[in-house]
């Protein structure tokens, strides 16, 4: 059923692109570099992933698939390895994690 | 091909655009970097859906060869950062 | 030995396929790509004997997958709820695996995990920073902790 692919790679498409929405608007809002870490890479990664499985849904053959597929894992491992990196190099730089005041 | 994969991406290149204009204010250097994080996941994904768009086939290739780029970098970039540290452990990782 | 490499060398006619889409036209080019993999992955990674389990990869892949998508979505909850909810902390957790690669798997998979992401590592302790101080982060921590032990084979 043709049809029904395409729905669900269209249904893909846009989770992922509002995964990629509310990672932006978490990197605008959240106070401090530690929580947009936060932002983007659990939400970008997220989008990624469902933008990667909704094309490898409508692919062509299963080798075209899968090679959308291998791209994942490899964003995965750069994005971890970066916002660790990025993480402990503010921690270095002496920044401070924003915390809640008052309560 | 759904058709609404233009769309997207250029809604992606939209995100892409706004969160650089925000890395690069900072304040810290840190937030400077993390533009570094944006390419590599939302370059990826704008240049997967342009090459499902039809705009040319090797796009996914293209996207294939940045995300494992961004991972070699990424492992480069940590493991230098625990070599500076000067532990033990760093040799091992 | 024999059986690591043609194990190595079936996964990276496998990689060379999946390049290919399964096309048939590039495999004289794809046989000198495997061949010259395999003995750079020979050289930089020699064959030993490992108690690398593939239950317990299994298990590890299926947690962090479940877990990570998790992340994603209370992230974006987080991010478009009105009002600002976030209550950050830095949190000092005891780090049991060993240098090398346990280590920075775990690191790694933290910062995809909900609500935390690695800051700084020494010897036996890891600091972390926590989105929310009322998760559970402590005990998630222990359990991704576990699930890699597991996978490298190591006593529990």
């Amino acid at each position: 059923m043709p049809g029904m692919l395409e729905t669900a790679s269209l249904l893909l498409l846009l989770v992922g692109a509002f995964f990629f929405f509310a990672g932006t608007v978490g990197l605008l809002r959240f106070p401090d570099v530690y929580s947009r870490l936060h932002a983007l890479t659990k939400a970008d990664n997220l989008g990624l992933g469902c933008i990667l499985l909704g094309l490898a849904v409508q692919a062509e053959s299963l080798g075209a698939a899968l090679k959308l597929l291998l791209i994942w894992p490899l964003v995965l491992a750069a994005s971890a390895s970066v916002s660790f990196a990025i993480a402990r190099r503010a921690d270095a730089l002496g920044i401070r994690p924003w915390r809640r005041q008052g309560d | 091909m759904t058709g609404f994969e233009m769309p997207i991406a250029v809604f992606l290149l939209i995100n892409l655009i706004a969160t650089l204009l925000r890395a690069a204010r900072g304040p810290t250097a840190a937030d400077r970097m993390l533009a570094a994080l944006l390419f590599g996941t939302t370059g990826v994904g704008i240049l997967v859906l342009m090459g499902a768009a039809g705009v040319a086939a090797a796009l996914v290739d293209v996207a294939l060869v940045l995300a494992l780029l961004a991972a070699i970098t990424g492992v480069a970039f940590a493991r230098r950062a625990w070599i500076r540290e000067g532990d033990d452990d760093a040799r091992n990782a | 030995m024999i059986s690591t490499i043609a194990g190595r060398g079936l996964l990276f006619a496998l990689f060379w396929w999946v390049l290919a889409e399964g096309r048939l036209e590039g495999w004289g080019l794809g046989l000198v790509a495997i061949i010259a993999a395999l003995a750079a992955s020979l050289v930089l990674l020699p064959p030993r004997r490992s108690r690398f389990s593939s239950i317990g990869l299994l298990a590890f892949l299926g947690f962090f997958l479940l877990r990570s998508a998790q992340g994603g979505a209370q992230v974006a909850v987080l991010a478009l709820r009105s009002g600002l909810v976030l209550r950050p902390t830095l949190l000092e957790l005891p780090l049991t695996l060993p240098p090398g690669a346990p280590r920075t798997l775990m690191i790694n998979a933290l910062g995809l995990m909900p609500g935390t992401v690695a800051v700084r590592i020494t010897d036996h302790r890891l600091q972390v920073h926590a989105l929310d101080e009322r998760m559970p982060i402590a005990a998630e921590a222990r359990a991704l902790e576990r699930r890699i032990a597991r996978l490298f084979g190591a006593p529990p």
